[in-house]
């Protein structure tokens, strides 16, 4: 037997250098845990991070206290924060969703009101535009600072098409309609929609509820009035909602496509359909993915407004901003209240900008007109300015907890696997508490 | 050399029983001792985070704050949770599927590659590299492939219609068997190319002296004499089609609706998403305990689990 | 391999007759294997805007090396070290660990080693997903957090199940004469272990390695919830920074698949001779 006696030498070689991998383990990564003189800010892991690395790197170049920026891989950075909160490993500013995503950390006593961070924190509210600051306010407090850009949702179209189809961008919904029937007969599909994503589904429903019900629907929705999803208005909503999927505005297809791996803006991009409900950060989707079509093609408008609606037509939809909170465990307040100064600095600004980030604190007006696509830039920055209200996602208003019913009712109705009745009775199932 | 041992015992008549035999008394037998290191760090960091799971399944616990001891709630709530019943029925069809179509197309590959032609031998190889990626990588490539309207289905509308695949029961239940076949068919196909050499040469003989041909070979020889090698597949396959998840996160997200809800992913859901992790333990615990079960009657079944040689059983 | 392993062990192989139909099904098969990996391939190539007009499936117009470039410039050093110091360590204590819990369950007496086989086989029904919250208290509690054995020590304990049953299916098929004839030697446990059973399940063994190490370096959950600075980073984590909140960069992400599938296929590619030996042993025929 030829192959016998390696081993023994081989397993013992294995013991040795597993001890000293560990060892050499315990020597690198211990770092993060004295934390004297630092404090650790969590946020989400994805192309912005640029930002908020410079901005890290210059609150270090003055501050005896340093900054330590962790990254958490962006779709799984909820389950992380989620995981780690409460216990010693908690970092001391967190990104954040604003809204029912800080909700339950309030409650639980974990979060530092704004105005218990000391002196350098007063007056922070005047730097912001409103109705984005207080999306993050919770029973009248506010507890974050708005850090990234704000998103509005806006309907996109593509130029070429519609003028082709002879369609102009709808002002109101029986334009939509109107446009709908026109697209269709010329083959195209009117409206690209991600719908296996979920998210992009549910725009239609806040907008259109938005417009009809006003932004008070579900302001009482939050609060526990269950019986504001049987009124006349949600059945309204419902019922025109209906009758757009059935009128074939989406296709067949459209939960099979997604928008966050490239499908349904590659659609509207390629023709094959005609208008997309989206965050403005489609925009720059389409210049990474298909720069030819941004620059030329890509164009936009607001959602249309619905006749006899309740709801202002000025009122916009969509993510207010993302937010830093600050945990009350932090041994560094004062700190802190200095590093979030920043994020209304005129660097700040610049560098958001740089990256095709809209800012919302109030100087952020200034420097519109210097930054790539101006055009753009402002027209959202007047639109989210000029908004009487700015109705925050609903996934995001509601408490996380809800994400996954709340997709599923959404999906659901849009597929016709529940009806108007089915949907009422789900969202009547949420928990607002 | 392992698998060389096997023609020389395969017809062999049952020894008798460990410990009676005279010759058992002298062979040193190794004690628990051998055993007990990796007993101890298994129960350090997988059965005591499974314990911890069982108690929290009897708690109301949101991640933040203290678990609150709420005894059978869960389990009762779960119980009669529509979408709980769903999701098991859900995961045994999977994986069920999963073994019904992997199994047949493993054996055929395994048997094939297990010719000596140097062009299997590349084949193979080739054959091998999905095993290599990660699930993550795995769905992003075939969501991509898929897309109805950039994908294969836009290029073959006469088989796929509309390509609404992941938007269908029907359709995203075929996608999911279908990755998971192209995943881990591989990992068994390497099985039974390894079992398939192992069969003694002389059976095959004989049977061509008989006159057998290749396809009476097949469902006489090769079939019989590989089946420890489609328990230990069949094992593999039922444990690890009851656990994924990961696929289905990126693939359908249990969707449309809650079609493809399941059980794993249904916990992953409200542990993680709903951040329920009393129920998302209860769901953990009762798939932990069902997969137990599967395997356990599949070891019973086949005497794997008995002292020495499996193959004394034939 | 398989061809150079057949011959030297048979002396009177079969007579092969072309097999057309069984060929044409590998060729099927090969399609459907190989049309992804081509999707991968080209897309990692390709820049964002070409292959977004083009399609997952047309040619690529420009081959660009730039989101390999990209994947390079985001600390890909640093992470591929760590998931190095990770794999390797996983390996070693899977190899430490393993055979002699192989040994015991196959050769040992009494119903306790029946039992520990049965605990193990309880532990391949479990997801790692389900343990994760604990298995956070259990690690931070050790003082663990944010350090690279933190992550070590759960992604080697399970694999420790699949291991187990591949190793004791390899074990098995040691025959009782070789036992036997060294047991008239006189030999003693440690003896028989070292020089029959660790020798004649080497394949078993090359196919721990394979497995365990896979699961090592695709492992993405327990980084994730285990680690949080940018010096305990792993691959699999560190090369997501091209995803946004609404989005992902496909053709950055293939090129990140591919360069971390990379280094394993290489070893694939030489050890595929022991691991294909390794794998066939796990029939346990």
């Amino acid at each position: 037997m030829s192959l016998r006696a390696r081993f023994p030498r081989s397993v013992a070689g294995g013991v040795a250098l597993a001890l000293a991998l560990g060892l050499a383990a315990c020597g690198g990564g211990g770092g993060s845990a004295g934390g004297a003189a630092e404090f650790h800010v969590l946020v989400y892991g994805d192309a912005a991070n640029k930002v908020e690395k410079e901005i890290v790197a210059t609150f270090n170049k003055t501050s005896d206290v340093k900054a330590v920026l962790d990254t958490v891989p962006g779709a799984d950075y909820q389950q992380k924060l989620q995981t780690i909160i409460n216990t010693p490993q908690a970092p001391d500013v967190f990104f954040n969703w604003g809204g029912g995503s800080i909700q339950p950390f309030v409650k639980a006593g974990l979060l530092l009101p704004l105005d218990e961070l000391g002196p350098d924190a007063a007056g922070l509210e005047t730097k912001f535009l409103p109705s984005v600051f207080d999306t993050a306010a919770v029973d009248g407090k506010a507890y974050g600072v708005p850090m990234r850009g704000t998103q509005p949702v806006l309907l996109f179209h593509h130029r070429k098409v519609l003028a082709d189809a002879g369609v102009q961008p709808p002002r109101t919904w029986d334009e939509l309609l109107a446009a709908v029937k026109k697209l269709k007969a010329e083959g195209i599909t009117p409206i690209a929609l991600g719908g296996g994503d979920q998210w992009p589904t549910l725009m239609w429903f806040e907008y259109l509820y938005d417009r009809i019900a006003g932004p008070e629907l579900l302001k009482k929705a939050l609060a526990g009035d269950k019986s504001v999803w049987e009124s006349a208005d949600s059945r309204k909503a419902l019922s025109m909602l209906k009758q757009l999927v059935d009128a074939g505005a989406f296709g067949t297809n459209y939960d099979s496509v997604k928008f966050t791996d490239g499908g349904s803006p590659a659609l509207l991009a390629s023709g094959k359909a005609a208008f997309e409900l989206m965050g403005s950060w489609e925009f720059s989707t389409q210049q990474d993915a298909n720069p030819d079509f941004a620059t030329k093609d890509l164009g936009y408008s607001a959602f249309p407004t619905v006749a006899g609606g309740k709801g202002d037509p000025a009122a916009v939809v969509g993510n207010t901003n993302n937010f830093y909170s600050v945990l009350k465990k932090t041994k560094h307040a004062e700190h802190i209240a200095k590093f979030l100064k920043l994020m209304y600095s005129d660097d700040f600004v610049k560098a958001q900008l740089a990256i095709g980030n809209l800012p919302t604190t109030t100087n952020t007006e200034k420097f519109l007109a210097s930054a790539d696509n101006a055009e753009y830039l402002k027209y959202q920055f007047d639109m989210v300015d000029r908004a009487p209200s700015f109705q925050l996602s609903w996934d995001q208003a509601y408490l996380q907890t809800n994400a996954t019913p709340l997709h599923q009712a959404v999906q659901q109705f849009f597929n016709g696997q529940t009806d108007a009745d089915g949907f009422i009775k789900a969202m009547q199932s949420l928990s607002t508490s | 050399m392992v698998t060389l041992a096997a023609p020389a015992k395969s017809d062999r008549r049952r020894p008798p029983p460990p410990g009676t035999g005279p010759a058992d008394r002298a062979v040193a037998r190794p004690g628990l001792g051998w055993a007990l290191p990796a007993t101890l760090f298994f129960a350090l960091f997988a059965i005591v985070p499974l314990l911890l799971v069982a108690v929290l399944s009897f708690a109301s616990w949101g991640g933040i704050g203290a678990p609150e001891f709420v005894g059978l709630d869960n389990w009762v709530t779960l119980l009669h949770d529509p979408v709980m019943i769903k999701s098991l029925w859900l995961s045994v069809l999977l994986t069920a599927l999963g073994v019904v179509t992997q199994t047949p197309l493993s054996i055929l590959l395994g048997v094939w590659a297990a010719g000596p032609q140097r062009n299997r031998a590349v084949l193979s190889a080739i054959f091998f590299v999905p095993l290599l990626l990660s699930a993550t990588a795995v769905s992003v490539l075939w969501r991509a492939l898929l897309d109805p309207n950039f994908g294969v289905p836009a290029q073959a509308r006469w088989l796929f219609g509309d390509g609404n695949l992941l938007g269908s029961r029907t359709g995203a239940i075929a996608v999911l068997v279908l990755v998971g076949t192209w995943q881990f068919t591989p990992l068994h196909t390497l099985i039974y190319q390894g079992a398939t050499r192992a069969i003694p040469e002389v059976l095959y003989q004989a049977a061509a002296i008989d006159g057998a041909g290749t396809v009476r070979q097949f469902f006489h020889i090769t079939l019989p004499q590989l089946r420890n090698s489609v328990i230990t597949s069949v094992i593999l396959m039922v444990v690890g089609g009851l656990t994924t998840f990961d696929t289905v996160l990126i693939l359908t997200q249990g969707g449309p609706g809650t079609e493809t809800t399941i059980s794993a992913f249904y916990m992953y859901q409200k542990a993680f998403k709903s951040f329920d992790f009393g129920a998302g333990a209860a769901i953990a615990l009762l798939l932990v305990i069902v997969a137990t079960m599967i395997s356990l009657i599949v070891v019973r079944l086949s005497g794997y689990d008995r002292m020495a040689s499996p193959k004394e059983g034939l | 391999m398989t061809g150079a392993y057949a011959r030297r062990h048979r002396p009177a192989p079969r007579r092969h007759r072309p097999n057309y139909l069984a060929a044409l099904g590998a060729l099927l098969w090969l399609c459907l294997v190989a049309l992804p990996l081509y999707v991968m391939l080209g897309a990692s190539l390709r820049t964002r805007p070409d292959y977004s007009t083009g399609g997952p499936l047309s040619f690529p117009e420009h081959l660009t090396l730039a989101n390999y470039v990209r994947d390079f410039s985001s600390g890909f050093g640093r992470y591929f070290l760590n998931t190095m110091i990770v794999t390797t360590s996983v390996v070693v204590i899977v190899l430490v660990l393993v055979p002699p819990l192989a040994f015991s369950i196959v050769r040992g007496r009494g119903p306790a080693t029946g039992r520990v086989f049965r605990l193990f086989l309880l532990g391949l029904a479990v997801p790692a997903q389900a343990v994760i919250v604990p298995m956070f208290y259990v690690i931070s509690t050790a003082g663990l957090y944010d350090n690279l054995l933190g992550v070590i020590l759960p992604t080697a304990a399970f694999c420790l199940p699949v291991c187990a049953l591949i190793l004791t299916g390899t074990m098995r098929d040691i025959t009782d004469e070789l036992f036997e004839a060294m047991a008239i030697d006189g030999a003693t446990t440690r003896r028989v272990f070292f020089q029959l059973v660790l020798p004649l399940s080497r394949g078993g063994v090359a196919t721990i390695v394979v497995f365990s190490s896979l699961q090592a370096w695709n492992g993405f959950l327990f980084p994730l919830v285990l680690t949080q600075s940018e010096e305990t980073k792993v691959l699999t984590l560190g090369l997501y920074n091209f995803q946004t909140q609404y989005g992902i960069d496909i053709p950055a992400l293939l090129a990140a698949v591919v360069l971390s599938a990379l280094p394993v296929l290489l070893v694939y590619l030489f050890a595929r001779r022991a691991l294909v030996q390794g794998l066939m042993g796990v029939g346990g025929k």
